[in-house]
């Protein structure tokens, strides 16, 4: 879905499979091969191979990017050791199933309404806050550190219960913030984001103070599970892992086989064609909203369960780190965000690892830059029938 | 005190002082405002500030200076130590919403507002050197006094090895476009450095470290001396790392730090930028080497952070050196019961002083700022100065005389404008809280002892 215009006949190297010609046509006339040509080859002996080079980079980014962390995986563990590689990969999944479940909240609205929510990441501090307040009033840590069945109950009702309160709170956001300002110009919405993200902010600030909040869920869940080659697997790493990818099996399922996932995927297509057909706009979107910050909630509390603090603003760079994912895996696309996060989790740590913890943050962020120049439809492409 | 010309300004300077060491020891209250000083007769207004964080993240550290400042100028309103002339406070807040703490742009404004204020005569702040770098050019431009009761960055007055190394970058000299107007109550992350090694290496007999810090120019500046120091000590450091403050995992480092055969973990930076939380990933990657941290570690938050993992007592046992414990100073004692008294009305945990390690410092920041006005006063005939630029040279002059007894024990600056009055203490956490284990102090060369 990416070739360049000298080669129509070559076969599409997309991840994730389906090819449409209209997708590759995004890339083509952005790229520097079309550009080149148009000024009729003016570097002609740099041009041919700097375009080829380019279409090479865009069409095998996925491959090239997959292949460049398992060189960092193995380099990792040449020079420390397998047992530091296995840590960190622990650390990498673990830090990765977070980012996943925000970025598909950052996904999905993106699908069905173009939108960059920003405020999402705040959504995902505030319910990690409700999530806390759930459990104080409810007295769930004692239930959840009494007995195992103690535990399962508590997060029987702390799980639904803090989704339950996200999901009305992206509700609330998107029925007061966007909804007016859903045919206004692109940057308008997106400034009203940013601006829900701050309220959020300046909210959480006063009700929970500038200070790191302890939430005392991570005794919740501990112990060693066990231990592979001398890496030591907790509890804690594996409900985290689980808990993701079981939410994220649950929302694909959803997207794919029900009604609303249906009246989703199709608006997100073509809200008018979708409006004609007699699906409910304002509900499916409000619907997505629900569903999106649910996950951020479930991410919340992962999170919180995983790390024991949560600060006021820690939505907004986290947020951000996992927009990149979503990015990465293909914006508006659910599968692709999954992925993403879990290859944002792996750069975050081996990046770390290899060049030291101070350029983790600007090898993600080089990524970024990365994938919107050389293929901005992400790994993924824009595989409509899972865009939602 | 080169210049011929101000030798008796500065032998009329420490007259001055005797008298008023004489007085602290006596009731203050009689004594001053009928001193022979003959500054009774003073007219005009004279105005002190202060500038510190209030706000945000550092509302637990700020105002606890800032009320010991405030409450130094209300004594010495109460025994009229200028005599007749007015004495103003300003109490300025260099937090911004933005950075949600101390922000060096804050802190500029501030200063450039007080500067252009006639009447000031001198500032005590900021609290972290990050906001130091930003005010001092201003300071030294408007010759207008600032001292600092907690800025520990020795790059700010002196040149060291590390000051040039790409995340610090301190040009000492250019901090200074005007005379150095600079002064601080408080020792330097240089011997606080060599202090933590002589810890690491010889007390705790831990030879290789993990070297982590949070970016800062605080941070950073105590880590790579410790570096150094530690390597002299015949420590070995097996790997460094350098994170924002925002980073909220540390696993990663951990992991490496365990990997590489650490004995310790030496944390350089602050809590609110992660201490707490390295020793909360220490604990869930099943770590037990000893984590070891500057002043910036030393609080509760990093003891209710460091517990906020599986392990709820993940804490225990960390090590973490910090200015000696004001409090427990017997020439302290008098100043935190007048605090107490003065703030009884104050909420928790304001009403005590004894709360925040720099409390006293504060307190003598101001004390000592304010003597330097009186000597200026009592050698200029009683009135101050008529312009008010000379005023403030001649409080700079003062302040490099300085002699003074106060909460902390004698005070007196070196010619960089840094305290002679150094020590820390070194702190482990027990049964939840930092228990103190023994003060230590260094010579000019570098020896450490502990400090009886």
């Amino acid at each position: 879905m990416s070739e360049q215009s000298g080669t129509p006949a070559a076969p599409p190297a997309s991840f994730g499979g389906a090819d449409r010609s209209g997708s590759a046509m995004l890339v083509d006339q952005s790229g520097l091969g079309s550009r080149q040509a148009r000024k009729g080859g003016v570097v002609s002996t740099v041009g041919p191979i700097f375009r080829a080079a380019n279409g090479w980079v865009s069409r095998y980014f996925a491959s090239l990017l997959v292949i460049m962390i398992v060189l960092a995986i193995a380099l990792t563990g040449v020079q420390h050791g397998a047992s530091l590689m296995g840590e960190q990969i622990k650390n990498a999944l673990v830090l990765g199933a977070i980012y996943a479940l925000v970025a598909i909240g950052y996904t999905m609205v993106y699908g069905i309404i173009e939108l960059i929510n920003f405020a999402h990441g705040d959504v995902f501090t505030a319910s990690g806050f409700y999530a806390v307040f759930i459990a104080s009033v409810l007295h769930l840590d004692s239930l959840a550190t009494g007995s195992f069945g103690g535990l399962l109950l508590a997060l029987a009702i702390v799980f639904p219960l803090s989704m339950l309160a996200a999901g009305i709170t992206g509700v609330v956001i998107e029925f007061v913030a966007y909804r007016r300002l859903r045919d206004a110009p692109r940057l308008a919405p997106l400034i009203t984001a940013i601006g829900v993200s701050f309220l959020i902010e300046g909210i959480l600030l006063v009700f929970e103070g500038p200070d790191n909040v302890t939430t005392h869920q991570a005794s919740w869940i501990n112990g060693q599970a066990f231990a592979i080659g001398g890496v030591s697997i907790g509890y804690t790493d594996l409900f985290v892992v689980g808990m993701a990818l079981l939410l994220m099996f649950a929302l694909g399922t959803f997207v794919r086989r029900t009604r609303l996932g249906k009246a989703m995927r199709s608006t997100a297509q073509d809200r008018t064609a979708a409006l004609l057909c007699g699906i409910n706009i304002n509900r499916t979107i409000s619907a997505t909203f629900f569903i999106g910050s649910a996950l951020a909630a479930a991410a919340a509390i992962i999170y919180s369960i995983n790390y024991g603090v949560l600060k006021w603003n820690i939505g907004f760079h986290l947020g951000i780190i996992a927009f990149t994912a979503a990015v990465l895996g293909g914006i508006g696309n659910i599968v692709g965000a999954g992925v993403g996060g879990f290859l944002i989790g792996m750069i975050y740590v081996f990046g770390g690892s290899i060049f030291g913890g101070e350029w983790s943050e600007s090898l993600i962020f080089a990524v970024l830059v990365l994938i919107l120049t050389f293929r901005p439809v992400g790994l993924f492409g824009v595989e409509v029938t899972t865009r939602a | 005190m080169v210049k011929p010309t101000k030798g008796l300004l500065s032998i009329g300077t420490i007259a001055a002082l005797g008298v008023l060491a004489a007085c602290g020891t006596s009731s203050p209250g009689t004594s001053s405002s009928s001193g022979a000083s003959g500054i009774a007769g003073c007219r005009g207004t004279i105005t002190v500030a202060t500038d510190l964080p209030l706000t945000g993240g550092d509302r637990t550290d700020g105002p606890f200076p800032q009320l010991a400042a405030q409450l130094a100028v209300t004594q010495a309103n109460a025994h009229h130590l200028l005599g007749g002339c007015t004495l103003k406070y300003i109490s300025k807040d260099d937090s911004s919403v933005l950075k949600n703490g101390h922000d060096p742009a804050t802190g500029a404004t501030n200063i450039a507002a007080l500067a252009t204020d006639a009447t000031v005569m001198g500032v005590i702040g900021p609290f972290n050197s990050s906001v130091a770098l930003a005010e001092i050019p201003k300071v030294s431009q408007a010759h207008l006094a600032l001292i600092s009761p907690s800025n520990t960055s020795p790059c700010l007055t002196v040149v060291v090895a590390v000051c040039s190394d790409p995340t610090i970058k301190i040009d000492t000299a250019s901090l200074y476009p005007g005379p150095h107007t600079y002064f601080r109550v408080i020792a330097t992350d240089l011997q606080q450095s060599e202090i933590l090694a002589h810890i690491a290496a010889k007390v705790l007999n831990l030879t290789t470290a993990y070297v982590l810090d949070d970016q800062e120019a605080y941070g950073r500046g105590l880590s790579l001396l410790f570096a150094k120091f530690f390597t002299a000590d015949g420590g070995k450091v097996v790997g460094t790392a350098s994170l924002p403050g925002s980073t909220t995992t540390f696993t990663t480092q951990v992991s490496l730090a365990k990997s590489e055969g650490a004995k310790l973990i030496f944390f350089g930076g602050t809590t609110g930028n992660g201490c707490g939380l390295v020793r909360r990933d220490m604990g869930s990657a099943g770590l037990t080497i000893p984590l070891l941290g500057g002043d910036g570690c030393e609080d509760t938050k990093f003891i209710s952070d460091a517990n906020s993992g599986a392990n709820t007592s993940e804490a225990e046992g960390s090590y973490a050196t910090s200015a000696p414990d004001a409090s427990k100073l017997p020439s302290s004692a008098a100043f935190f019961s007048q605090y107490a008294s003065a703030y009884s009305s104050m909420a928790a945990p304001y009403n005590d002083g004894t709360k925040e390690p720099y409390t006293a410092y504060g307190y003598d920041a101001m004390n000592v700022l304010l003597q330097a006005i009186r000597s200026v006063l009592v050698s200029n005939g009683g009135q101050p100065p008529a312009d008010s630029q000379t005023f403030r040279d001649k409080v700079v002059a003062a302040l490099r005389a300085t002699q003074y007894d106060g909460a902390l024990g004698h005070t007196s600056f070196d010619p960089n404008g840094d305290t002679l009055n150094t020590g820390f203490t070194l702190y482990k956490v027990t049964s939840g809280a930092f228990a103190a284990v023994n003060t230590y102090a260094v010579d000019a060369s570098g020896n450490v002892t502990v400090k009886s």
